[in-house]
């Protein structure tokens, strides 16, 4: 049985055609499907940047603050609670979101470091640092200015402490007005400060995956490994015209054995195909995999192993190659369209997102989007009905194919 | 070693064999001789497990073949009709994973691996994939892909069928060595040279039965057939057809300008006949001896040619 897994997969190794079809197309594939869906529930694409920005000062200083970023025209900011913000950030669905922590006028009015934060998705370095580079120049033209005005007139208060209050407000005075007119000349030095206004914090984003990418990486990765699978199990069919499954037949093994070996080695490659599909993805698109290896690592098996089911049951049944692969490109690609490989299931009417159930894709992008959208835990009971209705499609695949074995190749002769 | 006692076998709308039997002897080499279409392959298929007959039973080595067939399995090396390789892998590549199938242990098949690619000629060969090879180097292969596990009996059909002169020389050599080694084979053909070149037994099957066996002289003298001589004559005329039937003894005929004289003593008659016709003025412009071979002892049972 080992055996001849182990000789399918050097003859599919050896199969230039189905090498490429299984490790190389899906690739062009992913990419063509996550540009199409790539705008999906991502925030890119305008001209002025969105900004979601939480006020938890709540003052008239802030507020004036936020008000003289929003009317910057590269800057749009949006207003959220702080706890729905770094949410945001969290799952991905925002790159990085600003934060004017409670104190923000007390420590302006006394000159001490700026509660000011931009929370941002750690895998979003490049937008972070755009963000830096816009916020930190213009935040320092609003509040910068007033932060060391403070600070100069307090340095000047402890170096005099027994000052009487009529000098210190005639200092003050002063240095206000000091400040007011040098804005402009001393923007080199606010710059250099920046730094001190806006703190910037990473945050891990547990949902930095966007719909469009997991739909076209889900999508494609189980089409393609419907084709590759029912490759696989034509070639059963192969061996039987071409006499090698006779020459099996004579050797002192099992008959099954030659399907269960046609099983081990379609669910490998499977699982292969899956494997590289998603770390192209990964590598490439940045899909976060590693946020729930568990959960990926059981949708994977289960769709490997329906998707192989169904290879060996085409096979089964069809009665020559040249039917299997009529059949295969029918119904896989009748599956892929119903079940959401090509177009997302919830765009599609409901008639159509009802008959979708039928079909493997449908469960199995359904999962991945449990594990990478929804992030649901492994032990959900919702994906994991999705991994049950896989591995129960699966076995139904499996022993149908293994009772048409028995009535349809194996009549030789 | 064999026994096969009266199989029958039918298709959905054909009879193939109507009852066949026959034993073989180890270290036999059998000829299995008949025309296309007369159950030569049906019977191999299954004396090789992969078809069950209608009824009737087959022993191999001690094992009933419906009972056992695991065990028989074992006992046998088949070499089909058709070549059954795969192309994408190189020749040693298959012959490992053909050897692999019988549970010989690696090491040891590696070696056999060797020896048999030697044995055949492809030793320098072995690495390229199959699809590369000539028709006859497959089949080369073909064959040794089916001897790694050392069967007790080997069984080929029609081997030799569309196969360059010099493959087929490898191939029956490598076949005497095999016999002189031993190995009981049972060997299918409708070509009746290689039937009389090597078998110790013949079967002559046609129409799903064994119609005659045995030696290749028993075989010659079944259905009382004599050798003859055919004289050619250019002034055959009534008159002369007359004295030449009053003065010949024995079994012979004309037809048109020749006459056929059958004789069990070709040597001694054929000086004879001649000199009778010196003596009676004819003249003679052909003789020719036909010898007793399958061909005309199919004929002779059969009514009909072996090569269609
Ligand atoms: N799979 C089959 N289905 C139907 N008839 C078959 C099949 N195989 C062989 N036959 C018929 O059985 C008879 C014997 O065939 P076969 O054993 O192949 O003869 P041979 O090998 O001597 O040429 C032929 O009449 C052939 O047409
Ligand atoms: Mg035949």
């Amino acid at each position: 049985m080992f055996k001849i897994a182990l000789k399918d997969l050097k003859l599919f190794r050896a199969d230039k055609r189905a090498m490429l079809l299984t490790f190389l197309l899906p690739i062009p594939l992913i990419t063509l499907f996550s540009l199409a869906f790539g705008g999906m529930g991502s925030s890119s694409g305008s001209k002025a940047m969105i900004l979601i920005a939480a006020d938890e000062d709540k003052t008239p200083t802030s507020k004036r603050i936020l008000q003289q970023l929003d009317s910057l025209k590269e800057i749009d900011i949006k207003l959220t609670g702080l706890d729905t913000a770094k949410n945001w950030v969290r799952k991905g669905d925002e790159d990085a979101v600003l934060i004017l922590h409670k104190g923000l006028k007390d420590s302006l009015d006394a000159g001490k470091e700026m509660p000011i934060e931009l929370v941002y998705d750690k895998a979003k370095q490049v937008q972070m640092g755009l963000y830096m580079s816009v916020l930190s120049g213009n935040l320092m033209r609003i509040v910068g200015t007033k932060s060391m005005e403070k600070k100069a007139m307090n340095r000047f208060d402890s170096q005099n402490p027994g000052m009487d209050s009529a000098m210190k407000a005639g200092v003050h005075q002063m240095i206000a007005s000091n400040f007011d007119g040098g804005s402009g000349a001393d923007g080199k030095t606010a710059n250099s400060d920046g730094g001190a206004i806006l703190k910037a914090t990473a945050m891990e984003a547990q949902k930095e995956n966007a719909p469009g990418l997991v739909q076209a990486v889900a999508g494609t990765a189980v089409m393609m490994l419907l084709f590759s699978v029912a490759g696989l199990g034509a070639s059963l069919l192969q061996e039987k015209e071409e006499g090698t499954l006779k020459k099996l037949l004579f050797a002192p093994l099992s008959p099954q054995s030659i399907l269960f070996g046609k099983m081990i080695s379609a669910n490998l490659i499977s699982i292969v195909q899956m494997v590289v599909m998603f770390s192209f993805s990964w590598l490439v698109f940045g899909l976060n995999i590693k946020q729930n290896i568990p959960a990926l690592i059981l949708m994977i098996l289960a769709t490997a192993f329906a998707c192989s089911g169904f290879g060996v049951f085409l096979a089964s049944f069809a009665k020559s190659r040249a039917q299997v692969q009529g059949l295969t490109t029918l119904i896989v690609l009748t599956m892929s369209a119903i079940g959401g490989s090509m177009i997302p299931a919830f765009v599609m009417p409901l008639w159509m997102q009802k008959m979708a159930v039928v079909s493997v894709n449908y469960w199995s992008i359904q999962g991945f989007y449990d594990i990478f959208w929804r992030v649901l835990p492994v032990t959900d009971p919702v994906f994991l009905s999705r991994v049950g209705v896989l591995f129960l499609i699966g076995l139904v695949l499996n022993l149908l194919a293994i009772r048409m074995y028995k009535k349809n190749i194996l009549n030789i002769a | 070693m064999i026994k096969v006692e009266n199989i029958t076998k039918s298709y959905a709308d054909v009879v193939a064999l109507t009852g066949v039997s026959f034993e073989i002897k180890q270290g036999e080499f059998y000829g299995l001789l008949g025309p296309n279409g007369a159950g030569k392959t049906t019977t191999i298929s299954i004396l090789s497990t992969i078809l069950k007959p209608d009824s009737g039973s087959v022993i191999i080595d001690g094992f009933e073949l419906s009972k056992n067939p695991e065990q028989c399995k074992r006992s046998i090396g088949v070499v089909t009709q058709e070549i059954a390789l795969y192309n994408k892998l190189s020749a040693y590549e298959n012959l490992l994973f053909w050897g692999s199938l019988y549970n010989v242990p690696d090491a040891g098949l590696k070696k056999r691996i060797e020896e048999t690619l030697q044995l055949f000629g492809l030793a320098d060969r072995q690495k390229d994939k199959i699809e590369t090879y000539s028709g006859g180097m497959k089949r080369r292969i073909n064959i040794a892909s089916a001897l790694l596990h050392r069967p007790k009996v080997l069984f080929m059909d029609e081997p030799t069928v569309g196969i360059d002169p010099q493959s087929r020389n490898l191939i029956f050599e490598v076949l005497e060595k095999l016999h002189t080694d031993g190995m009981t084979i049972i060997y299918t053909t409708h070509y009746m040279e290689e039937a009389e070149r090597f078998c110790d037994r013949i079967g002559i099957i046609d129409k799903g039965t064994i119609i005659a066996q045995g030696t290749l002289a028993e075989l010659k003298s079944t259905g009382g057939i004599k050798e003859s001589i055919a004289v050619t004559f250019t002034n055959l005329n009534e008159d002369l057809q007359l004295k030449l039937k009053e003065a010949l003894l024995g079994d012979f005929h004309f037809s048109k300008q020749i006459l056929t004289y059958y004789s069990a003593q070709i040597r001694t008659d054929l000086s004879k006949l001649i000199l009778r016709c010196n003596e009676l003025g004819a003249e003679i412009s052909n003789i020719e001896i036909q010898k007793v071979n399958l061909e005309t002892v199919f004929l002779a049972l059969t009514g009909k040619q072996l090569r269609d």
